[in-house]
């Protein structure tokens, strides 16, 4: 029962979980160790907790390789991070994400908690509320809304 | 595919195919004025900006 309780505790505290599949086109890749170092450092500030990692790659016929981080050669300062690795994804969803990719591409795959929004989330269940929708705004859509209204201001309207 | 073992045959937790995104970087990178791009997208989000309504 106390194991029990205890699991729902965590789940309660647990941050909204989110993945990206960051692409590098082919002829625009220069690995230099800073996406690493930027993501070992975030980790390390509490700001997210890495699930899970692998790196995908696409020939120019479409077929999808995936290897795990700790076969993906010298790992730098992401030795640390790769031992706590919950291997969360499963062999479906590499089909699935690498649906995004263009041929020819290598892209790396995290998953993530978002260990910051954690204890806002658990604050709002606890009154009572439920997430019923969120999303990510583009850029590009940013740049329209403001166009429009400079539009809008240069017309007078 | 050497993904690890424990990965095969599980059920996934991505659903279903994912489509492609835009490009964010494109927005600011190409057109004749990169930089006046990225600081219009660098107001848009300027602590004060009221809503037209």
């Amino acid at each position: 029962m106390a194991e029990v309780e205890i699991a729902e505790h965590a789940l309660d505290d647990l941050g909204p979980v989110d993945y990206l599949v960051i692409e590098f086109p082919a002829g625009h890749q220069t690995f230099t160790g800073e996406i690493a170092e930027e993501l070992v450092r975030l980790v390390d500030a509490g700001t997210i907790r890495l699930i899970d990692a692998i790196v995908l790659t696409k020939d120019e016929n479409g077929d999808i390789d995936a290897v795990e981080l700790s076969d993906a050669g010298d790992l730098g300062p992401l030795v640390q991070l790769e031992a706590d690795l919950a291997e969360l994804l499963a062999a479906d969803d590499v089909i699935n994400l690498a649906n995004a990719m263009d041929p020819g591409s290598v892209a790396g795959v995290i998953v993530y908690e978002n260990v910051w929004a954690g204890p806002f989330a658990a604050a709002a269940r606890r009154a009572g509320g439920q997430l019923i929708a969120n999303g990510r705004i583009p850029i590009q859509a940013i740049i329209a809304s403001i166009e429009a209204d400079d539009a809008l201001d240069e017309n007078g309207a | 595919m050497p993904l690890r073992p424990a990965r095969i045959g599980r059920v996934g937790v991505v659903g279903a195919p994912v489509a492609k995104a835009a490009v964010v970087s494109a927005a600011v990178r190409p057109g004749p004025a990169p930089v006046a791009k990225a600081a219009v997208v660098g107001a848009a989000i300027t602590p004060g900006r009221r809503r037209r309504i």
